[in-house]
């Protein structure tokens, strides 16, 4: 037996697990419809941008609901958003919370209980609209959850070491995260040799306040090639919705050439990369009319840079968990404005995407210098360093040495590079677009702007 | 001038306390930013092994009162007679007003509460507090 | 060939087979160790013995602080990870409260503010240390603060702070030297001295030996993280347990960390066991459990032996629970394996310690599953630990 099938079959021998049955699970994926599959989806419908919106309610019943809502709205890949209680493996409270919500009419939880719902259950919903699902959460240890959601016919795995820890803990440690995430990454690449493949997504906004896309195609690129190397055939790289509409045609530009480069460099040239575009993550705009215009701006954006999926937004953003029909109509809205943009004209940025470009070698040639032996602990030493650093991380490891504002055309550029191994004319190159001064007091009057900047 | 800042308690608003801690540094203070989620006990052990001059806890759910009042009785633990004790952010779950706040934190142990100030301006009357203090 | 000195018995490896030997007290340990296995030593070079040791219920610290959240908890954590077992921790604000130490200390650790802080440490700290009865003393506090008191303590150890000045720990010096406690040249550690008559390798404590095999207990045992390993000794219990499994804001370059409860041992500190025992609201049930009654804590018996070592697994896990808020609180809930290793895997069977973790997850967590357990019988964490470079 192999040492990662032993370590499964210790992991899903848990409290709240009903006998797992490995060998009736590969049955399951070897047999799936391929339908089932968001990896055969992109390639069967090249060129069109895939409309997936957010959502997961906690009740079985209530999460069918919203299935049928998307269906009927026209949905290409469904969400299956897991709670906060099972992305910390607090299977316990999310048991005592989903019984409270199936009692009572209030949803008690955030998001679909999927380890206490358990596969048998999941998979029925799945197979019954027999579209592809994304398994979206924020789970430092996915390990159960991988399993579970690949037995439930779920074969998108959203989320990496770095991205689901830098922006939502404290104090996990990222070490462990980075073992985790190897073992998803090991059981994908298992599951793909059934099927189609299993495809692995990178979560791109990150903390969605003022990153700089230098680092947010670093991340994206790492926790792709931490993948790829374990056999994951097919990824998908993200980012959201930056403010300026120029800076996410040069940053999907950057991001897919960068992406295949470094794949490649691993020797990966037989992976699919897809790109994610992700709808505006900051703060919306209390006036829900306002919201739905934001929702268009990015919807045209993502149909710039010719996207292969895009997640979407309501107009209720503002105000909380949307309703199932607020939901459904975002997605018809986002469909239909896809549907007409036509004769999108092609633009490109040569001077933003050589310094772009630029800062993402220079940021990974002091990754790959790093001593370690193996890439996950470059990263880890590249991340304690600074050579990485997300702004507004809340984790202890983060090094908070990055400060970014907007310029007159809400570009994000880099203020201060902290410990980021950019050269003197990268840096240069940002600053010389910013009109600051040397009023250092006013530097946070800026970026309090700059994050309400869709307000 | 050292401060120590950061959010008490279980609240995981980071942006607010980072822009704290760039305000902060921006203007000349030497930070010591403990995070989100950190507990009282945190706070006082921090000031006391940096040795630092200002405390400044953000509070930003309305349940501050919990916990604050066990400040008097850190306060008692080692000597922080010289360092200024600042609460801000958002004080009350209530529509409690700010006449019925700002005492309330000051008997906790407070010398100054900010109850939903705007941050520049409550950043500016801490500047003068303690430019009015070193006299 | 591998040698572990322990407080009740040595632990000899050769070519994978494992023996090990009860100690005579009445001897030196050289001694003893010549008269046991002096036929086996002959055979081997010095340079491929290993010898590591836990003799005398191991090495022991005082931490002199200023704060529980920062220098006595960073030095504590350096100090477990370096296989200190005894630690006593005095807060210097009110070091004259606190009782002098009995027993001679290994070595005192004097820790406390970040390099800018000036002042820190006055005339009560050498008033302190002149009654206590030391073999080191080292000081990882503020530089600032070096002078005075290499000036007023002899031959004292300067190691560099421990803490940045953003509060980082900064752990390398300290665990180096905690580390080599025992290559240093320690006066009254005759009996370790003269060890290095059989080896030419350095000799470790044994906590630091099990603490670097844990990254590879895998290669071993099926475990899989998050893991507790417990080790229940003759003097003290250890536990090692994942980093995820407890809430803590320390940045260190460990994946485990190492706590010891040095009342729960099942010879040198039975009486303290058995009162720990007696204290805790769940015993009798317990004892009732494993059909027997609270007289058995006054036997002297193999069956005895067995019912404490039962009971000590039972009373470590309730101090890391949430159940209890004086040590830590580890996330018994994720907890994937249990491993348990040391003399008590040559008492229990495995149906008796499954019965206690049972029990315990039952009573404790209200669990009707607990995780895998592992009972290390060939000793393997010693074993990797030994191996490492």
């Amino acid at each position: 037996m192999s040492l990662l099938q032993r370590d499964r079959d210790i992991i899903v021998s848990n409290e709240y697990v009903d006998h797992f049955d490995f060998a009736e699970v590969e049955e399951f994926v070897k047999n799936a419809s391929k339908d089932l599959f968001i990896s055969h989806k992109f390639k069967t419908h090249k060129g069109k941008t895939l409309v997936q919106p957010r959502g997961g309610f906690p009740t079985y019943e209530k999460m069918f609901a919203l299935y049928e809502q998307f269906k009927i709205a026209g949905v290409d890949v469904l969400p299956l958003t897991i709670d906060s209680h099972t992305r910390l493996n607090d299977y316990g409270s999310a048991a005592k919370m989903l019984r409270l919500s199936e009692e009572s009419e209030t949803d008690m939880l955030n998001g679909y209980p999927l380890i206490n719902h358990g596969y048998r259950t999941t998979r029925k919903m799945m197979t019954h609209f027999n579209t592809p699902i994304s398994l979206r959460h924020g789970t430092p240890d996915a390990r159960l959850l991988v399993d579970m959601a690949i037995a439930s016919g779920i074969f998108e795995i959203e989320g990496g070491p770095i991205t689901y820890l830098l922006p939502y803990s404290k104090n996990f440690p990222l070490d462990k995260a980075f073992l985790y995430w190897k073992h998803v990454e090991k059981v994908c690449a298992k599951y793909s040799t059934l099927n189609e493949p299993i495809n692995r997504e990178s979560f791109g906004p990150l903390t969605a306040t003022l990153v700089p896309p230098a680092i947010t195609i670093v991340i994206q690129i790492c926790e792709m090639l931490l993948s790829l190397e374990e056999g994951v055939k097919s990824f998908s790289v993200s980012f959201s919705q930056s403010g300026s509409v120029n800076q996410d045609i040069v940053t999907a530009a950057v991001i897919r050439k960068a992406a295949r480069k470094y794949a490649n460099k691993i020797g990966c040239e037989d992976a699919t990369i897809n790109l994610v575009y992700h709808q505006w993550m900051g703060a919306f705009p209390r006036d829900k009319d306002f919201s739905e215009s934001l929702i268009n701006t990015s919807t045209f954006i993502a149909a710039m840079v010719g996207a292969d999926k895009i997640i979407t937004k309501t107009r209720a953003e503002a105000f909380g968990i949307p309703t199932k029909e607020d939901n459904g109509k975002a997605v018809q809205n986002v469909q239909y404005t896809l549907k007409i943009l036509k004769g999108l004209p092609n633009v490109v940025d040569p001077e933003e995407e050589e310094n772009l470009t630029r800062c993402v070698d220079e940021i990974f040639e002091a990754i790959f210098n790093d001593p370690a032996d193996t890439l996950w602990r470059k990263i880890f030493n590249s991340i304690k360093k600074g050579i990485i650093d997300v702004p507004f991380s809340p984790h202890i490891i983060n090094a908070n040495g990055v400060i970014t504002v907007r310029d007159k055309d809400s570009n994000i550029r880099i203020y201060e590079k902290g410990n980021l191994p950019i050269s003197e004319k990268s840096f240069q190159f940002e600053r010389s677009k910013l009109n600051l001064g040397n009023d250092k007091k006013n530097i946070v009057n800026e970026i309090i702007k700059d994050i309400g900047v869709m307000l | 001038m050292k401060v120590v800042t950061g959010v008490v308690g279980n609240d995981i608003h980071v942006v607010a306390n980072r822009l704290i801690d760039i305000s902060l540094q921006s203007r000349g203070f030497e930070v010591l930013n403990l995070g989100v989620n950190t507990y009282l006990e945190e706070f006082i052990d921090a000031v006391v092994e940096i040795d630092a001059d200002i405390l400044l806890i953000s509070s930003l759910n309305g349940e501050a009162e919990g916990w604050c009042r066990d400040l008097l009785f850190m306060k008692q633990k080692y000597d922080l007679s010289k360092v200024i004790f600042i609460i801000g952010g958002n004080l009350s779950v209530g529509e409690a007003s700010t006449e019925e706040i700002i005492p309330k934190y000051k008997e906790y142990g407070f010398d100054l509460v900010f109850h939903q100030v705007d941050l520049i301006e409550g950043l500016d009357e801490i500047e003068n507090y303690v430019k009015e203090n070193k006299k | 060939m591998l040698i572990d000195i322990g407080s009740t018995y040595f632990k000899v490896s050769t070519q994978n087979k494992i023996s090990h030997f009860f100690r005579d007290f009445n001897k030196t340990i050289y001694d003893d160790l010549i008269y046991k296995t002096g036929d086996l030593l002959q055979k081997y070079n010095k340079d491929d013995i290993f010898i590591c040791s836990s003799a005398n219920g191991g090495l022991s610290t005082l931490i002199i602080g200023l704060t529980e959240s920062f220098s006595l908890k960073y030095a504590s954590n350096i100090a477990y990870n370096s296989g200190i077992n005894i630690i006593e921790s005095v807060l210097y604000q009110h070091i004259e409260d606190y009782a002098i130490p009995s027993d001679t200390i290994d070595v005192v650790i004097i820790v406390g503010a970040v390099n800018s802080v000036e002042n820190v440490f006055d005339d009560k700290l050498l008033k302190y240390i002149k009654q206590v009865d030391y073999q080191n003393i080292v000081y990882v506090g503020s530089s600032s603060q070096n002078q005075y008191l290499s000036d007023n303590i002899d031959n004292l150890q300067l190691l560099g702070n421990i803490m940045s000045e953003k509060l980082k720990l900064q752990e390398e010096n300290l665990k180096n030297y905690l580390t080599n406690l025992y290559q240093e040249d320690i006066m009254g550690k005759e009996d370790i001295k003269a060890l290095y008559d059989i080896t030419s390798n350095q000799i470790y404590s044994t906590p630091y030996i099990v603490n670097r095999s844990l990254p590879y207990i895998d290669t071993m045992l099926d475990v899989v993280d998050p893991f507790l390993v417990i080790d229940i000794g003759g003097a003290t219990t250890d536990i090692h347990y994942s980093t995820d499994l407890v809430d803590d804001n320390i940045l260190s370059e460990n994946e485990y960390d190492r706590l010891v409860f040095k009342k729960l041992g099942v010879y040198k500190s039975r009486e303290s066991l058995v009162f720990t025992a007696k204290n805790n609201e769940f015993v009798y049930e317990l004892l009732a459990h494993l059909n027997t009654t609270e007289n058995i804590l006054e036997e002297y018996s193999d069956k005895a032996t067995a019912i404490l070592m039962q009971l000590a697994i039972f009373l470590v896990l309730y101090k890391v629970s949430h159940s209890h808020n004086k040590y830590l609180n580890i996330k018994l809930q994720t907890l994937n394996s249990m491993v348990l290793t040391g003399g008590i895997t040559k008492v229990l069977s495995n149906n008796q310690i499954e019965d206690i973790v049972a029990f315990f997850y039952k009573k404790i967590l209200n669990y009707t599953t607990y995780p895998k357990i592992v009972v290390d019988k060939n000793y393997a964490i010693w074993t990797i630990g030994m191996k490492q470079k």
